[in-house]
Formats: structure tokens, C-alpha cells, sequence
């Protein structure tokens, strides 16, 4: 029960934290950029990360195996791994444009994890005999690690196309039908950052400059980021591939969850190959990774929603 | 510059150090040597002709990265030439090749041969082409998202009903679509398969055609001799007052493989990314390998049987391709001693346990293994997994439930509970729950459930070459997030021309380039005069 009591807290704190964040983005939007405000989001996300850490060790402790068992518990593994993407730049010093994607991401699957799964989801369940492997640690933390950065990564594709097509940019008004999704968040803090960059400079009439600048730089975050989350996706894949020889008889299933994270790493494989060539560099990489982003949540939650196949935890009543 | 710098007097005492037995360099041609060096300009003569000769010394260093690398073991070589070549070469390269080098060499051949030798080239050229390969992925995936799609497996009518003629979905897709292209099966269809065989041909031409030749290239170290070429690169910088030497000693320190020779510089690092999409596609032809052997050698089956009972291992597996051959444990017979299943305490159950026995030919026990999902049992290459279960009798009053007077309806409701029916509903049971039911005044309780195991046996050649594709491939995965970064450096008078290049973390490398040229010690005026002279003579 206390342990009931302590997730329940600490769902509550991480989550209004994460709100405040997000407001003190707007505000830093909407008036200017206040450094002790960008200073206490930044602590905000702090807390942020060590109660969803807290979260998931309670959850950890009173369930007894890792707490990514199930759709609720991988979504708040999800944003535990935004928020830890969200601290690496700000320990190393150098601010860049990933902390305006993942404080949104944070909050949104979060969010989403606590309001649009309702109670019953949540309840700790027991493992099911095919998850009871040492594999489940690795191939689960591995594919969800790699799909918080390929969203990341991909987003910030999305960021580069919106700003690359845009040519004048107004910043109120013209979002506010919006505002609901993730995406124009990220956009507007895009902009944002822009005009300040415009405003701190001497050089106000050379926008064009800044534009191709930040273009270049959203490009480069973009495919490093990407590059880590393959890299996770590859290793999860693979690791799932051993998993399933132990566990269902074969490698390969051809089960519909096991095909669409082949498609998602196919489609980040195009990402990589279009990026070697001059020719389709920049505005069609970035075109690639954002249907990488729908191809992504199709494949962590469409075929989810959908039922079927062998990884469809939730509604699990048989052996495998 | 200045705090990162604080040691002008050792470095201005370095030129005046005397010139230390340059015969010993001249012997061999190029020397490879150990980090430790020592710079010296020499203006001994009135031609004024400028000397760069490192000479190995195991004394202590001056140098201030040198005492700043101290601990660090740089692994980093120099080579020296013991010429002094001229400070601006005139080289009409333009670049020699680190630029626009990379490009891959087609030689052509002549006469009959020279036709029959370019007929594969064409073919190779056609198959290496980068958008074509990425037009195969993407059918791939797309055809991979249609199997998720279409229901796979399903009988003829189940398709005829989906996918009816007057109503065509999209417009044209049809059963007759579905059925003709095999997409009722799709993971075997001929369609998919031709075109995972030509994404394999397409990667092995890539390797051979492209990929190699350019690995080759980046391999070789080469100088830039021309300022202009190495200011066309991506990075560019010019140190006024510093030495090259100086250079080569901080990007030592920083792990980089340093190359001298004479005033050109050349640098780089992560070499091993610049080869590793080699490797990644070599992994994905060995899985691909794997998988083809895995489709075409190996056997499966599946089969239920009670506790206690036996089958033999060749009854049950069939092959499934032409390279399957049984071998020798094909006889081993298997005997079910037990099979059981482990509850949580809300009675949901937890694990499906069997217990095997393997009997070879002569009947005698040669393994014996309590297998369970996640934890199969292999024997000479024959795998058996634990994927199903059933009940074959309940222990207890199981007798009078089946029989006629009583026309009772057991129900096998889920694996851990029970249903009993005679009518109406009359009782759910666990199996360890050891509860009476009530069934016309009598009760009955169910002691135990004996069950059948539901095993699959299979075996897979393909499977260890399979894994050493995926080993492989979460190798070089890992390998092509290193960049490789190449830099290189020209003296030109005082100043020295910095450029550089890389092919991943372009961000980072112009950061980390930054860093280190703001190390590079600065000249002392004192010892300027004598250098500039020496440079314009």
C-alpha cells in the first residue's frame, strides 16, 4: 500500500512539474528569454527525471521484475528516457536545440501515460511466462531507448522542413488552432529560438544567414540523434531476434510487431543511405525521418492497439 | 589563447637549442617514432634554408601539451622525413586528392575481353546505384507493412470475401491481386523474396563496387600541399605564429594519428568509422546467408503429448526445405515424465514446466531436462520448446463428470480454472484449489489436472551463422557512430593553415578542433625575426 501511496506522489509531482516546464517555455515564448526562468525549467526537468526514476524503482521494487512489462509501464520508461535525453546536453555545457523536443515529449507521453490509459491499465500485473527471461531487461529498455531517440531525432527532421518551407514565420495567431498537438509546441520554440538568435545578433538583416545556420544545425543534432537511436533499435531488434529463439522457436516470427520495427529500421536504413549521397541530402533525409516518426508510433502503438500477434501483452490470456 | 597557453619561454627555448646529430635521421629514409620529439629550427647557414628534423629524445620534454599529455598514452606516431621539402609546393592537384579524391578508379578494358569484362560492370554499376537500393528498401518495407496488413494464411473464400471483385479497395486491389501475388503469404511470396535477393545482390555490388575503393582511399594518408586546398575543406583556420610540429604534438594528445612531413601535416581518428558500413553490410549478407539456410535446411514440428507418454523425434519433424537431412538423433526417442504448471498466488499461472527424458536407440537415458518457456532443451541440434499445454484428464471424480448419467459439460475455461456445466453454470475451479463442486448432491472435487505438453521441436543450421550476422551487425553498428575525421595542416611561413573534415559529428568535431588549436603554443616575437626570415628566403 505505501508503495501505492509513494507511486501515486510521485506521479503527481513529475507530472506538474513537467506542466510548469511546459508553461515556462510558453512564457519564454510569449514575453523573452528570461535566463533565470530557462534556468529553473531546466531544474524542473531535474525533478522531473528523479521522480520518474523513483517511480519506476517503486514500481520496480513492489512488482518485482522491471516495470516495462506493459504498454503504461513502457510509456513512462519512454519519458524517463526524454527526460534523460533532455539532461545530456544540459550537463555537457552547451545548449542545443533537442531540450525544446524533449521537455514537450516528456510531458505529452507522460501525460498520455496517466490520463489516456485510465486506472485500470496501470495496476502492476504479473509476468506472463514468455516474458520471463533475463532478455526482457535488455530488449525492452533497448527498443524503448531507441524509439524515444528516433522520435527526438525525427522530430527535429520535422522542425528542419517546417522551417525550411515557412518563409515568414508569425509567431501568435497563427498556431493557436494548433496548440493541441506536440508539434507546433516544438515549432513555435523553434522559432523562438530563432528570433533570438536574430535579436542577440548584429547582422538583423542577414536572416537568411541565421536560417541556413540553424537549418544546418537542426540537420546535424538530427542525424547524430538518429544515429544513437539506430543504433538502440538495431541492438533491441537483435537482442529480440535471441529472445524469440528461446522463447518462441524461431529468430523471426514474422509477427506484426517484429515486422514494423523491421520497417522502422528500414526506413531509418533510407535515412542513412539518403544522407551519403549530395544529392538527397538535408531536405530529403529530413522527409524520410519524418515518416519515420508515424512509422515509429505505428509500430510502438498501432500494432499494440490493434491486438494481435504474439506482442500484444495487454490482453494476454494464453502461453506465448 | 593566453591561459591555455602559458609556456612561451620552453617553447622559445626550443629554438635555440642546438641542432643534435642529424645523421642519425638521415640513415633511414622514414622513421616511425614514439611521441616523444623535439622540434628544432636551425638558421645555421647564410642560405637560410629551413630545416624541420625531429630528433627522439628520452629526456624530459618541453613543450607544454607535453606535460599537459604526460599521462595520457597517445597513441599517436609521427613520420618524419628527413628532407626539407619546400614550405609551398606547387602542385597542380589541387587538392591531391582529399577532397575530391574519394573517387572510385573505372578502368576500361578493350577489345572482345575488354566487352565481356564490361557487361558485369554495367551490371554492377546498375546494381550499386544508391537510389536504386533505396527504392528496394522502401518495396521492402511497404511490402512488409501489407503483410501486417493482409490477414496472412487464410483460406482462398477468406479472401474472395475481404477483398471482393465489386467492391475493389483503393479502387483495384482486388483477391485476385492478393492471390496472384502471393500476398496471402507474404513473407515466402515470390514477389518478397525476389526483392530481398536483389537488395542482397545490390549490397554485395555496393560493398565491392563502392564502398571498398573508398575505404581504400581513406586509408591512405595523404598530404595537402597547397594552403588553398586545405581552406576548401569543411573546417578551416589559420594560426599566425605556431608550428605545425606543435600541432601534431596536441592532436597526438587528443588520440588522433599524426603524419609529418616536412611543413604538411595530416591527422585523423576513427579510422574504424569510415569502415565499418563495410562491416555492416558484410553482417547483413551473413544474416541474410543464415536466414536462406535457416528457410531451406532445417526441420519442425510440434506435437501434444500426455505426461507420461513418448514420442520419436523424426516422427514429428518434418523438413521444410531441399538441404534438410535428418541426422543420427533424428531416433532419439522423447519420454514426457512430467508436465506441471507453477501458480501465483492469485492463481494465475506463472510457468508451464516439462520434464524429458531423451532415450537414444539402445534405450539408454542419455539427457534429461525440466524444460519451460524461455528455457528449451537442445540435443544434437534438435531444439524442443515448451509452446503449448492441454488437458487430458483431471484427476479425482473425472469419471462420473464424463459420463452420460450425469451429462455434465467440463469446460476448459483458461489454464488455470475450470468450468463445470450441467445446464446451467455450476461451478468455476481452479485445479489446486481443492474445492468441492456440487453436482446433484454429489461433490466432486478435482485433485489434480493432467495435462499435455505442448512441445515444438525444431532444428535450424541456419541459426549460428544467423548470430554471428547479428553479433556482427551490433558491432559495426556501434562502430559506424565513430566518425572519422581527418585533418590537415600546412606551414606556411609562420602561420600554419589548419583544415579538416569528418564525416559524422560534424558539430562536434568543429568543437572539439576549436579546443585543441587554442592549445597550439603561439610563437614568441624573439625568435619571430628569425623565422620569417627564413620563410620568405
Amino acid at each position: 500500500m505505501i508503495f501505492l501511496t509513494l507511486e501515486h506522489i510521485l506521479t503527481h509531482i513529475s507530472f506538474s512539474v513537467v506542466s510548469i516546464v511546459i508553461i515556462i517555455h510558453f512564457l519564454t515564448l510569449l514575453v523573452n528569454e528570461f535566463v533565470g526562468l530557462y534556468d529553473s525549467s531546466e531544474k524542473g526537468m531535474l525533478t522531473t527525471f528523479f521522480c520518474l526514476t523513483g517511480l519506476l524503482i517503486t514500481r520496480w521494487i513492489y512488482s518485482g521484475h522491471l516495470p516495462i512489462s506493459d504498454l503504461y509501464e513502457s510509456l513512462i520508461f519512454l519519458s524517463w528516457i526524454f527526460s534523460i535525453i533532455h539532461m545530456v546536453p544540459y550537463f555537457k555545457k552547451h545548449k542545443n536545440y533537442l531540450s525544446t523536443i524533449t521537455a514537450p515529449s516528456t510531458f505529452f507521453t507522460q501525460g498520455f501515460a496517466t490520463w489516456g490509459l485510465l486506472t485500470d491499465m496501470n495496476q502492476s500485473k504479473i509476468l506472463v511466462p514468455a516474458l520471463q527471461s533475463q532478455w526482457l531487461i535488455m530488449h525492452v529498455s533497448m527498443m524503448v531507448s531507441g524509439y524515444a531517440a528516433l522520435l527526438c531525432g525525427s522530430l527535429l527532421s520535422a522542425a528542419l522542413l517546417v522551417i525550411t518551407f515557412r518563409k515568414v514565420i508569425r509567431i501568435v495567431g497563427k498556431n493557436n488552432n494548433l496548440l493541441n498537438d506536440s508539434f507546433p509546441v516544438d515549432e513555435i520554440q523553434y522559432m523562438m529560438e530563432k528570433r533570438n538568435i536574430l535579436k542577440n545578433t548584429f547582422f538583423t538583416s542577414s536572416r537568411n544567414y541565421y536560417r541556413f545556420q540553424l537549418i544546418q544545425q537542426l540537420d546535424h543534432w538530427g542525424f547524430r540523434i538518429l544515429s544513437i537511436g539506430f543504433l538502440f533499435l538495431t541492438i533491441g531488434i537483435l537482442s529480440g531476434a535471441v529472445w524469440a529463439n528461446e522463447a518462441w522457436g524461431s529468430y523471426w516470427n514474422w509477427d506484426p510487431k517484429e515486422t514494423w520495427a523491421f520497417i522502422t529500421w528500414t526506413i531509418f536504413a533510407i535515412y542513412f543511405h539518403t544522407r551519403t549521397n549530395k544529392n538527397l541530402e538535408g531536405l530529403n533525409s529530413a522527409i524520410v525521418a519524418s515518416i519515420g516518426f508515424l512509422i515509429i508510433w505505428i509500430c510502438y502503438f498501432g500494432v499494440n492497439l490493434l491486438g494481435i500477434g504474439l506482442h500484444s501483452y495487454g490482453s494476454f490470456t494464453l502461453i506465448s | 589563447m593566453g591561459i591555455l597557453n602559458p609556456t612561451k619561454p620552453p617553447c622559445s627555448s626550443l629554438f635555440s637549442t642546438h641542432f643534435l646529430k642529424p645523421t642519425l635521421l638521415l640513415n633511414s629514409k622514414i622513421v616511425r617514432l614514439k611521441p616523444q620529439i623535439h622540434t628544432l629550427y636551425t638558421t645555421t647557414n647564410n642560405n637560410r634554408s629551413r630545416l624541420s628534423v625531429t630528433i627522439i629524445t628520452c629526456g624530459k620534454l618541453k613543450t607544454s601539451k607535453e606535460i599537459k599529455n604526460k599521462d595520457k598514452k597517445a597513441s599517436g606516431k609521427i613520420i618524419l622525413s628527413d628532407s626539407a621539402p619546400p614550405v609551398v609546393s606547387e602542385e597542380s592537384g589541387g587538392g591531391g586528392g582529399g577532397g575530391n579524391g574519394e573517387k572510385v578508379p573505372v578502368k576500361t578494358g578493350t577489345g572482345a575481353l575488354g566487352l565481356l569484362k564490361r557487361l558485369p560492370r554495367k551490371v554492377l554499376a546498375v546494381l550499386s546505384n544508391l537510389p536504386l537500393a533505396i527504392g528496394e528498401m522502401f518495396a521492402i518495407a511497404v511490402l512488409m507493412a501489407l503483410g501486417t496488413l493482409i490477414d496472412q494464411g487464410e483460406a482462398p473464400q477468406f479472401y474472395f470475401q475481404k477483398f471482393p471483385e465489386e467492391n475493389p479497395f483503393l479502387g483495384f486491389f482486388t483477391w485476385k491481386w492478393v492471390l496472384t501475388l502471393g500476398f496471402d503469404h507474404m513473407y515466402s511470396s515470390p514477389v518478397f523474396l525476389g526483392m530481398l535477393a536483389l537488395l542482397g545482390v545490390s549490397l554485395m555490388a555496393c560493398t565491392y563496387t563502392t564502398q571498398i575503393p573508398l575505404a581504400k582511399v581513406a586509408r591512405r594518408w595523404n598530404y595537402l600541399h597547397s594552403a588553398d586546398a586545405i581552406r576548401k575543406q569543411e573546417f578551416s583556420d589559420n594560426l599566425p605564429r605556431a608550428s605545425v610540429q606543435d600541432l601534431g604534438v596536441i592532436l597526438m594528445g587528443a588520440g588522433y594519428e599524426v603524419f609529418l612531413k616536412g611543413p604538411s601535416l595530416y591527422a585523423f581518428k576513427g579510422l574504424a568509422g569510415r569502415f565499418s558500413p563495410i562491416g555492416v553490410h558484410l553482417a547483413m549478407l551473413l544474416i541474410m546467408a543464415g536466414a536462406t539456410l535457416s528457410a531451406t535446411g532445417s526441420f519442425r514440428g510440434s506435437v501434444t503429448v500426455p505426461q507420461g507418454l513418448n514420442f520419436v523425434v523424426g516422427d514429428v519433424l518434418g523438413p521444410s526445405g531441399f538441404l534438410s537431412t535428418p541426422t543420427e538423433a533424428f531416433n532419439t526417442e522423447v519420454h514426457v515424465n512430467k508436465f506441471y504448471m507453477d501458480y501465483y498466488d492469485g492463481g494465475d499461472i506463472k510457468q508451464f514446466h516439462t520434464d524429458l527424458s531423451l532415450f537414444d536407440l539402445n534405450g539408454k537415458e542419455v539427457m534429461r531436462k525440466t524444460i519451460s518457456v524461455n528455457d528449451p532443451l537442445r540435443y544434437g541440434g534438435i531444439t524442443v520448446y515448451q509452446t503449448d499445454w492441454s488437458i487430458s484428464a483431471l484427476q479425482g471424480m473425472l469419471t462420473l463428470l464424463m459420463s452420460r448419467e450425469y451429462q455434465c459439460l467440463l469446460v476448459i475455461y483458461n489454464p488455470s480454472s475450470f468450468m463445470i456445466k450441467k445446464g446451467n453454470l455450476l461451478g468455476v475451479r481452479r485445479p489446486n484449489s481443492k474445492l468441492p463442486i456440487d453436482i446433484d448432491g454429489m461433490t466432486i472435487i478435482i485433485e489434480d489436472a493432467i495435462g499435455s505438453s505442448g512441445l515444438e521441436l525444431k532444428t535450424d543450421p541456419g541459426v549460428p551463422v544467423v548470430y554471428a550476422g547479428f553479433g556482427a551487425l551490433m558491432l559495426t553498428t556501434c562502430l559506424s557512430y565513430l566518425s572519422h575525421s581527418q585533418i590537415w595542416a600546412l606551414q606556411d611561413g609562420t602561420a600554419v593553415t589548419v583544415g579538416g573534415k569528418t564525416n559524422r559529428a560534424k558539430g562536434e568535431f568543429q568543437y572539439e578542433i576549436n579546443l585543441l588549436l587554442d592549445k597550439v603554443p603561439e610563437i614568441v616575437e624573439s625568435s619571430l625575426p628569425k623565422q620569417s626570415d627564413v620563410a620568405s628566403g
